[in-house]
């Protein structure tokens, strides 16, 4: 049978296909990514998409739950600083309805606790980032005011308003209360008892009801501050989930597009060898013919 | 030994032909001259060079045009393919980011809506999505323009090509019609009609001493010793069509590198550009929606935060561009106190609704990439499978006209011999003669 007698084009074909899959090999090794266009795996490609998306969803969920703690921290904290004030008003209020004392002591006693009811506003207003925390989604607005015309002494200038943050898939947090539902709940209203008690200890009656109310008001913060708690724990369990999902993520990046070096390396090492061997191949045994043996 | 050396002759042009591209060998043909019949003897009166004729089958050069053809279409799809991936490979300014980076910019407001700098945030990441889409509609464009331009070149090199090959069809009836071997001029024909398969789909018609090439359609590229020219028109949407004696051909051209830029300028890349539009206009649609349905920071109604896609979407892609400048007009509120975050986490949920036929954004994108990814790697797949078989074909056309060497050295040595052989019966019949003219004169 009479084969082609001139193979070269073949041969430079077969090298130049070696040559191909090393360089596709070197870019490999040398990125250790084994999808580098959406052709080289237009499946994965796709996979990797969504997973880029979904890591850098996870990366912000992190950031947000970042920004948003310290805001709940802070509430918390001004809300045990509002109990801890309650207490020594109740503390005050005791000791101001026991009946050695003259109406010039308890006007004294009173100013104390007027001293405390500016501490309280104080802490009902704070304000963390340029945001009164406790003033609804009404965040630009002081929330208390002093307003003599008022039964309790202030005046409630923020809204009802709540906000809730997507910290995951699936999953949201309400991250504030409202002032109103805090400082002004009926059977629980700090401003209410604190001025009725100012009032009381002027009078010089109706102290102990006074001092009843405080404590209302006392367990009513320390039972709305289960939910700042609960949020802090959220997020810190959001948080660990968070970082096992990004490290799962990263998992499932590196099988969708990572390059296997030990195949990578493998194949590379082959190509090379079948290269060399081609070339050498060619190199022996390409030019003889009849011509060179007629003399 | 005129007939021997004639033969040589053929052997010595085959040598000096063996690096010719699309040379087919030549073979001498020897007959034995007509007997003389002196009656009741018959003598032979020797060897004629009938004719030297080129080795060629005809049927694997035209399974191989037609090879080339297909292979002509998967390498430029192939081409144009790899390019148009680029745009959609995984980096910092990809649309994929950009819109992933949009939502987390809107998630981060959220925290705290009333903030300016994260609303300045979400304007620059708005801007990016904008900026995302116009870069890879504009890429896809200028890809489509410079193909439009490979249209034209490759029209011009289709008339050159059958313009010449016209001519040697002339040249090639002229020699057979006195009985001589056009063989040259039929391998360069051959050569010409091998490079015009690859630049377009043609069907070779042979009739006696010449040939008509016509294209899949029907179109008429040569006939015998008249080529017809193409020509290329610009239609509506400002690319050149290709037309034949008159008549808009290019979507008949489905072969060779015409037929496959025709496929990659007027159907791939339109198909990737319309997915692009569907996702710009379906996001830029959606987060309208939402933000006018909300508050801005001083508690006026939301306004459009992109302006609007053109409404049949077409071009969304390319002139997707933000509205506003005010970081303030960002309708994060949803009860229109400076406070509330309640549309920013609407607009944030827009992430993982199938806003986008019937998909998220995210997905809908991942969907294109996989498309073009998907396109490029079957147009590759079918290149390298077609130059597989363009290779095997170019092989056996090789084995069958090819110049071997050895071959050619043998027949050398064959042809030597027979000469000297011949040489050596007139040396011993002019010693017989010698002797009869010595008999004479002794």
């Amino acid at each position: 049978m009479r084969v082609n007698p001139n193979p070269y084009s073949d041969i430079l074909a077969a090298v130049a296909q070696t040559q191909q899959q090393i360089f596709s090999d070197e870019q490999q090794i040398a990125s250790g990514r084994s999808v580098i266009v959406p052709s080289d795996n237009p499946a994965a490609a796709a996979v990797l998409v969504q997973n880029a998306d979904q890591t850098s969803q996870a990366d912000q969920f992190q950031r947000s739950i970042g920004s948003i703690q310290g805001a709940i921290q802070n509430s918390d904290a001004a809300l045990s600083s509002v109990t801890a004030s309650l207490k020594q008003a109740i503390t005050l209020g005791v000791e101001g309805a026991n009946g050695t004392n003259n109406s010039a002591d308890r006007a004294a006693i009173a100013t104390q606790v007027q001293g405390i009811q500016s501490q309280l506003l104080s802490l009902a207003n704070l304000s963390y980032q340029g945001n009164y925390v406790f003033a609804g989604t009404a965040t630009q607005t002081t929330p208390y005011v002093f307003d003599p015309n008022s039964t309790s002494g202030v005046t409630y200038q923020g809204n009802t308003g709540v906000n809730s943050v997507t910290l995951g898939n699936h999953f949201s947090l309400q991250t504030n209360l409202p002032g109103s539902q805090l400082f002004s709940a009926s059977g629980g209203d700090v401003f209410q008892s604190i001025q009725d008690l100012i009032t009381s200890l002027q009078s010089g009656t109706g102290i102990d009801t006074a001092v009843t109310e405080l404590g209302a008001a006392s367990n009513h913060i320390d039972a709305q501050r289960v939910f700042y708690g609960n949020a802090l724990n959220q997020m810190s369990a959001q948080q660990t989930y968070l970082s096992t999902e990004t490290t799962q993520l990263a998992q499932q990046q590196n099988t969708a597009g990572g390059a296997d070096l030990t195949s990578v390396i493998s194949n590379l090492t082959t190509a090379q060898t079948s290269l060399q061997a081609t070339l050498a191949a060619v190199g022996q045994t390409a030019h003889t013919d009849l011509f060179n043996y007629l003399k | 030994m005129i007939a021997e050396q004639g033969a040589l002759s053929a052997t010595t042009n085959n040598v000096a032909n063996v690096n010719t591209a699309g040379y087919s060998r030549e073979q001498a043909v020897l007959v034995a001259s007509d007997p003389v019949v002196v009656d009741p003897l018959t003598f032979g009166t020797g060897v004629t060079l009938q004719s030297v004729e080129s080795i060629r089958d005809p049927i694997l050069e035209s399974q191989i045009q037609q090879q080339t053809q297909s292979q002509g279409q998967f390498s430029t799809l192939a081409s144009a393919l790899q390019q148009t991936q680029v745009n959609f490979t995984s980096s910092t300014g990809d649309i994929g980011t950009a819109i992933s980076k949009f939502f987390d910019s809107i998630n981060q407001l959220s925290t705290n809506p009333s903030d300016l700098s994260l609303r300045q945030g979400v304007l620059t990441a708005a801007s990016n999505v904008a900026t995302s889409f116009n870069t890879t509609a504009n890429s896809l464009t200028r890809q489509q323009t410079s193909l439009d331009l490979s249209v034209v070149q490759q029209v011009g090199q289709i008339n050159q090509l059958t313009q010449q090959i016209a001519q040697l069809n002339v040249q090639v009836s002229n020699l057979q019609n006195v009985g001589e071997n056009a063989g040259t001029f039929i391998d360069q024909r051959t050569r010409a009609i091998d490079q015009l398969s690859s630049l377009v789909d043609v069907s070779v018609i042979p009739s006696d001493n010449t040939l008509t090439l016509i294209t899949a359609n029907g179109a008429p590229l040569v006939t015998g010793q008249k080529s017809f020219q193409l020509q290329t028109q610009l239609n509506s949407s400002g690319l050149h069509d290709v037309y034949s004696q008159g008549a808009d051909i290019s979507g008949a051209i489905t072969s060779g590198q015409l037929g496959g830029t025709l496929q990659a300028r007027d159907q791939e890349i339109p198909a990737i550009s319309a997915q692009l539009d569907t996702l710009a206009a379906g996001l830029a649609n959606a987060v309208n929606g939402v933000q006018v349905g909300g508050f801005d920071l001083n508690g006026h109604a939301g306004t459009n935060l992109f302006n609007p896609p053109p409404v049949s979407g077409v071009g969304a892609a390319a002139s997707l561009s933000v509205a506003i400048t005010d970081p303030a007009l960002i309708a994060a509120s949803s009860d229109g106190s400076a406070g509330s975050n309640g549309n920013a986490e609407a607009m944030y949920a827009l992430n993982s609704q199938a806003i986008i036929g019937g998909q998220s954004p995210t997905d809908y994108y991942s969907g294109i990439v996989f498309n073009v990814g998907n396109g490029a790697a079957n147009a590759s797949a079918e290149q390298t499978a077609s130059s597989l078989v363009l290779q095997q074909l170019n092989d056996q056309r090789a084995a069958v006209s090819g110049v071997s060497l050895n071959e050619e050295a043998a027949n050398m040595v064959q042809y030597q011999d027979a000469y000297s052989a011949s040489a050596q019966v007139i040396t011993t019949i002019n010693t017989m003669m010698q002797t009869v003219i010595n008999m004479k004169t002794s």
